[in-house]
């Protein structure tokens, strides 16, 4: 056995596989642990062979990016083992047992700008941000994941895609095929996550990427050639009609002028004038009143509820590694996901209880 | 934004194990943490690797007809490492002709380097091996092609060639694809001494970028990104194009105390900056081909024999496996896991979707 097979089999030995989780285009992931710690980790194993160009794009994006970004607010990455995650923010922004405080919004968002401030940093783009990217432990952190669409950014003159971001979540300037821009899709996406925290249902669903351009121009006016200078100068740049400007006020009624103000700054139009994720840790809606949620306060769905519990019971020596898991994470286009959480929705609270409700269903 | 030069002279690494956002980014990334080495244990590492290969082939060829090693020369670390330099001068080339950019060809020399640190060319012959580096940075670096273009476009290979060892190269490198380059650190530089009080003419800065930048290139043949900073290096390789611009520059942050550090880095670029002599090459490349490990050369009786070893033992995981399952589901109580049958089940509907 050479030098690189004998690591490799070392590290190995490191996790055990217990059960599959999920599947994705270019992974399939397991949920794992770690021998020696008990751990619970996701193990992604890569697809090889199977693509006629090798290594899918995605897996190397996300491996190269996850390996070098180590923060409390970013998914770790232990070798292509992630540590396993019990929920995500779409779940609980779909859950309707929760009931959501500001201060809860406020911990979120704070927490999402600083895991997004530190790949800006890094001079990384995610481009793929979207309530369901963001994961959330059982202590509550919340952690950046899904790398498979960031990159470096380009040097001043060299072209990117535009072809990214999910459309309910992508800024209009990519909407009309802008191939060189910068932190500032990120940004466009966090205050698309922010307005649907407090508004528990997506802001801009847009059905087609024209419609997502009407739905955006819809919700915050036509952008005038003053708001946003050449943007019709853009590739695909279409005109989609001219809707009036509505005050944010007006929907979200309860929301906190500081909280406007933060979004606001996220949802222009001129991508150079958003706010960066820098600026915005330290925009005033953080250090007003109400502070943001204790980790320990936040809301947390049934599933991450049973996880802790079981932890706990782990403690105390009663493994049952045969428990039903968590919610299922697995590699995008996740609509496994979206199945579960679906039903989810006016089931409210007696699936915690019911523990025999998940033989009665297919 | 312009990416700043790192301070010069970096400190050592704090492994206090936290992530710390106070630390320079760059003190975060894997290649200041994996991947830089001092001369000496670049040495053991390579010594060690060349000792363990020598001592695993010679035992296959024992194994296969007694005797039969006693009047093989196997290549020396020194060796190895002049083949693998003339390899990093193919990749060059080859990024000439499909007009690569910079980061690409930079990304694949540096992959080809760290490779042969855990590997040796005994093993894995350099040629496949730069062909699958390039490869990787071009997909790494956002520059990605079809296989089909890439290996159409180069005399006598085919995918396979690049495939086969596309996951070896990968998992040789840890993983670790981001490379922090030395061109890029000298065009932070460059737009620094832009920036200098009385800076010197637009002519003259020109054309000592364009020196430096060529230092920078003989560099990559050295060890010096396995061991230096980018931004010392490119520091170096600035002093060799203009030494009293790169003193003011030093100057002007500080950082007088990098000027020490960067002249063992321009001796290291013009000492061993040299494309090493193609007939010395051929006769080691000759030589390989009678040492190299017959495990690994397709078709021979040694790699058969590995091959069906290896089956052999994968068939016995997998009845393992198979009897484990089987325990499991007749132990079982049929009712007692509904619930996790329930969730694989859910698991794997998402496979079709």
């Amino acid at each position: 056995m050479d030098a690189v097979e004998k690591a490799n089999a070392d590290r190995q030995r490191r996790w055990t596989k217990d059960r599959k989780v999920g599947e994705g285009t270019y992974a399939v992931v397991y949920q794992g642990r770690e021998a020696a710690t008990g751990r619970k980790v996701a193990i992604k194993k890569i697809k090889v062979g199977q693509f006629k160009d090798g290594l899918d794009m995605s897996a190397i994006r996300e491996v190269k990016y996850l390996r070098e970004l180590h923060h409390q607010n970013v998914i770790e990455n232990l070798n292509l083992v992630l540590e396993f995650l019990d929920t995500d923010l779409e779940m609980i922004i779909k859950d309707r047992t929760l009931v959501f405080l500001p201060a809860d919004i406020k911990a979120w968002i704070a927490m999402t700008f600083r895991g997004l401030e530190f790949c800006h940093r890094n001079f990384i783009l995610h481009r793929d941000l979207k309530p369901n990217n963001l994961l959330i432990a059982s202590d509550g952190q919340l952690k950046l994941a899904d790398f498979g669409l960031a990159r470096d950014m380009a040097d001043p003159g060299y072209k990117m895609t535009c072809q990214v971001i999910t459309r309910w979540y992508r800024p209009p300037e990519l909407l009309f095929g802008a191939r060189y821009y910068s932190t500032g899709v990120d940004i466009w996406s966090v205050g698309c996550i922010f307005a649907e925290l407090m508004l528990r249902t997506p802001y801009l669903p847009g059905e087609s990427d024209m419609d997502q351009l009407k739905t955006t121009f819809r919700a915050l006016g036509t952008p005038t050639e003053e708001d946003w200078p050449g943007h019709t100068k853009l590739p695909d740049y279409v005109p989609v009609g001219q809707f009036p400007k509505t005050p944010l006020r007006e929907l979200f009624t309860a929301a906190s002028g500081d909280a406007l103000n933060l979004l606001q700054r996220c949802l222009t139009y001129e991508p150079r004038k958003r706010i960066s994720a820098r600026e915005a840790l330290t925009h005033p809606y953080f250090t007003a009143l109400p502070y943001p949620s204790h980790l320990s306060k936040l809301p947390k769905t049934a599933s991450q509820i049973a996880a802790a519990t079981r932890v706990q019971e782990e403690v105390e020596g009663n493994v049952d590694q045969s428990a039903p898991g968590p919610a299922v994470r697995a590699a995008p286009p996740n609509r496994l996901k979206r199945k579960m959480s679906g039903d989810e929705i006016g089931r409210s609270v007696a699936r915690k209880l019911d523990f025999s409700q998940p033989a009665t269903q297919g | 934004m312009i990416m700043a030069v790192e301070t010069l002279p970096s400190t050592p690494p704090q492994s206090d194990g936290q992530s710390s956002s106070k630390k320079p980014i760059y003190e975060g990334s894997t290649q200041f943490r994996n991947w830089r080495f001092s001369a000496a244990q670049l040495h053991a590492t390579r010594t060690s690797l060349n000792a363990g290969a020598v001592a695993a082939i010679r035992h296959t060829f024992e194994a296969n007809s007694p005797g039969s090693s006693s009047d093989i020369q196997f290549l020396t670390a020194e060796e190895e490492i002049l083949l693998v330099k003339l390899y990093v001068t193919k990749i060059t080339q080859l990024c000439g002709h499909f007009r690569f950019p910079e980061e690409v060809e930079a990304t694949a020399v540096s992959y080809l380097k760290r490779f042969y640190l855990k590997n040796t060319v005994m093993d894995w012959h350099p040629k496949n091996v730069m062909l699958t580096a390039l490869f990787l940075a071009t997909k790494t670096t956002n520059h990605p092609i079809s296989l089909e273009a890439y290996t159409s476009n180069i005399p006598r290979t085919a995918p396979s060639d690049v495939l086969d060892l596309e996951f070896l190269v990968a998992q040789s490198l840890a993983f670790e694809f981001a490379i922090w380059h030395v061109h890029r650190a000298l065009w932070g530089l460059w737009l620094d001494l832009q920036d200098l009080p009385d800076p010197p003419s637009t002519e003259k800065l020109q054309q000592c970028y364009d020196t430096a930048l060529q230092h920078v290139r003989t560099s990559r043949m050295t060890d010096a990104d396995l061991i230096y900073t980018p931004s010392q290096i490119a520091l170096a390789c600035m002093s060799l194009a203009d030494a009293d611009l790169a003193a003011r520059w030093a100057r002007s942050k500080d950082a007088e105390a990098a000027l020490d550090i960067i002249e063992s880095i321009k001796d290291l670029i013009k000492g061993d900056g040299t494309v090493p002599s193609v007939e010395v090459v051929r006769e080691i490349d000759r030589r390989l081909r009678l040492c190299k490990n017959p495990e690994k050369v397709v078709g021979s009786k040694a790699y058969l024999a590995k091959k069906e070893q290896d089956e052999k033992d994968a068939e016995m995981k997998r009845a393992k496996k198979a009897d484990l399952t089987r325990k499991a589901m007749e132990e079982s109580d049929p009712f007692g896991t509904e619930l996790s049958t329930e969730a694989q089940n859910i698991a794997e509907l998402d496979e079709d979707d």
